[in-house]
């Protein structure tokens, strides 16, 4: 409560409401900062605060067999995962927005629900089925597991974009004698590619953090990076993680400005 | 609208069978399975002599060791701490972020949420780990500075799963609620400001009653999402936790029980589903409010 003294009055509960909501962001951040700072620790186990700064994490990261086959094997999930899942996700989207499909709020819904039920039952379902029918575990597996849960980002930046575009455009170019097929291709597609991409991104960064849905997915000696960090974490705490971790971040972070420039976060902004 | 008339669908329609097909076979068919396999007493494929049985979940009422309905209720309530303590934080920021007229601002702001978002659950726990561990940032640093004398026991405990989960669940917690308080009207505010009402009470009788489905649908997306968090409270939990998503990992893992870890499974599933349909019914009515106005 600040008397009004002048035109723009130092005004103590804005002050308050921004420091809060700076103090929020910094919650958010820190742990993230603090990533960083161990990772380029060169102590032998985390301690703080850091000492100087090394690259030997990195070098035991990368040159660890352990971490580099699993970091392969992420990578070449992730890629599958990326492709797949736009041209899944990109062609239900379609199927969804220009399809006149009858019971659209609901199919939409049951397309999106990998992200609401528990991954790890997800996870728990698959190794059940693939047990039953005495598959093993393969990778392709793991792969199609992936690709459901990242199906749903691809269909939500798509249909962000298709829901937002004018569909006389479409109309337009129709009137004036382009046939349904050049209109997809010529119009439609260069529309929906800035939200099918963000989608892909996306599923490329689900793949490759993926953790729960892997768990039971995969066999030992051919487990994702999330999974062997995670094993690596029960028992040392050191800065090759903090190292991992820090690629992790480097990529999400590509991911956020890529997604920024291809499509602006605000599409995000809605569930 | 007229699209709502000529319902015939069209040729692209079809464009969904891939994915179609990829949801019955890797998602409806797998949780039918897990649901049938939880009244097995065994792989019904592998082993002849299996037969059907309630016995798993009797052994989850029964609960004669005493451990499955703590894991049930420290599951619950670990959910529900980590939701009301995102939502403490997460209101304030999203209520910043959507009255935020630089759109700069916005910008960072959103990036510097939906980056961690985009960190790995993995990553983003050991973060919490290396800042909350006895030789961690705050304890070194405490000590340091002579205010304590030991460490304070800030991991391995329900304390530090819930100080991770919050951090890990907040964004999802704000992105919901931006969008819905964007839609209120700012004008609502002003108008009650102009009439008398203090910041305060314009803030509580006006935005806050208004955004009640935002909030109602972010700490069930948020509650729904920390009761099946795995990594976290096993990690940071250490031997004082035990949820259900744990004791499902150990029962695939170590006691090589699928049936009742189908079981809990299916328990777990019951609980978020119910959750999941809240949580869309809110949306869909925001959504059609929306297409009214």
């Amino acid at each position: 409560m600040s008397a009004a003294l002048n035109k723009r009055p130092f005004d103590g509960g804005r002050a308050a409401y921004l420091a809060l909501n700076l103090l929020l962001l910094g919650f958010l951040l820190a742990p993230i900062a603090i990533v960083i700072v161990f990772a380029l620790n060169p102590t032998p186990y985390i301690s703080f605060p850091p000492v100087g700064i090394s690259l030997r994490w990195f070098e035991k990261f990368f040159a660890g067999s352990d971490f580099m086959n699993a970091l392969a094997l992420s990578l070449w999930v992730a890629g599958c995962v990326l492709v797949l899942s736009i041209v899944i996700g990109g062609a239900c989207a379609l199927a969804l927005a220009r399809g006149n499909l009858p019971g659209r709020a609901f199919l939409t819904a049951f397309f999106m629900s990998p992200l609401m039920l528990p991954a790890i039952l997800t996870g728990l379902a698959l190794f059940q089925s693939y047990l039953l029918a005495g598959i093993g575990r393969p990778v392709w597996g793991l792969i199609m597991a992936h690709t459901l849960v990242a199906v749903p980002y691809v269909l939500r930046t798509t249909l962000a974009v298709l829901y937002n575009f004018d569909r006389r455009i479409e109309e337009a170019a129709a009137v004036l004698g382009a046939s349904p097929a050049r209109v997809f291709f010529e119009v439609t597609l260069p529309l929906i590619r800035p939200g099918v991409f963000a989608g892909g991104v996306f599923a490329f960064i689900v793949s490759f953090d993926q953790f729960p849905v892997s768990l039971f997915l995969v066999v030992p000696k051919g487990e994702t990076l999330p999974v062997v960090l995670f094993n690596y974490m029960k028992f040392d705490l050191d800065g090759a993680i903090a190292a991992a971790s820090m690629v992790s971040i480097l990529l999400a972070l590509g991911v956020v400005l890529a997604l920024e420039r291809l499509i602006g976060l605000r599409a995000y902004v809605k569930l | 609208m007229s699209a709502a008339k000529k319902s015939r669908p069209s040729p692209i329609a079809w464009l969904i069978a891939p994915a179609l097909l990829l949801f019955v076979l890797f998602f409806i068919l797998p949780f039918a399975v897990m649901a049938a396999m939880s009244f097995f007493s065994a792989n019904p494929i592998s082993n002849p002599n299996a037969y059907l049985t309630t016995k798993h979940y009797v052994r989850f009422i029964d609960d004669d060791a005493g451990i499955f309905h703590d894991a049930l209720w420290s599951t619950l309530r670990i959910g529900l701490v980590t939701t009301v303590v995102a939502l403490l934080i997460g209101y304030p920021l999203a209520h910043w972020m959507a009255r935020m007229h630089s759109r700069l601002g916005h910008a960072l702001a959103l990036m510097a949420i939906i980056a961690p978002l985009l960190t790995g659950i993995v990553v983003r726990t050991f973060a919490w780990m290396t800042i909350l561990q006895d030789k961690g940032v705050i304890n070194t640093t405490l000590i340091s500075w002579g205010l304590i004398s030991k460490p304070l026991p800030l991991m391995y405990n329900e304390f530090g799963t819930v100080v991770a989960l919050v951090h890990i669940y907040v964004p999802f917690m704000v992105l919901t609620l931006i969008g819905v308080i964007g839609r209120i009207d700012e004008r609502l505010e002003q108008a009650a400001r102009s009439l008398g009402a203090g910041r305060l009470r314009a803030f509580v009788e006006v935005t806050l009653p208004l955004s009640l489905p935002g909030i109602l649908a972010g700490s069930l997306l948020v509650f729904a999402l920390s009761i099946s968090a795995y990594v976290t409270p096993s990690l940071m939990g250490g031997t004082d936790v035990l949820t259900l998503p744990m004791l499902i990992a150990q029962q695939v893992g170590t006691s090589f029980n699928p049936g009742f870890a189908g079981a809990l499974g299916v328990i777990l599933l019951l609980v978020c589903l119910m959750i999941v349909i809240a949580y869309n019914k809110i949306l869909a009515r925001l959504a059609g409010e929306e297409g009214l106005a």
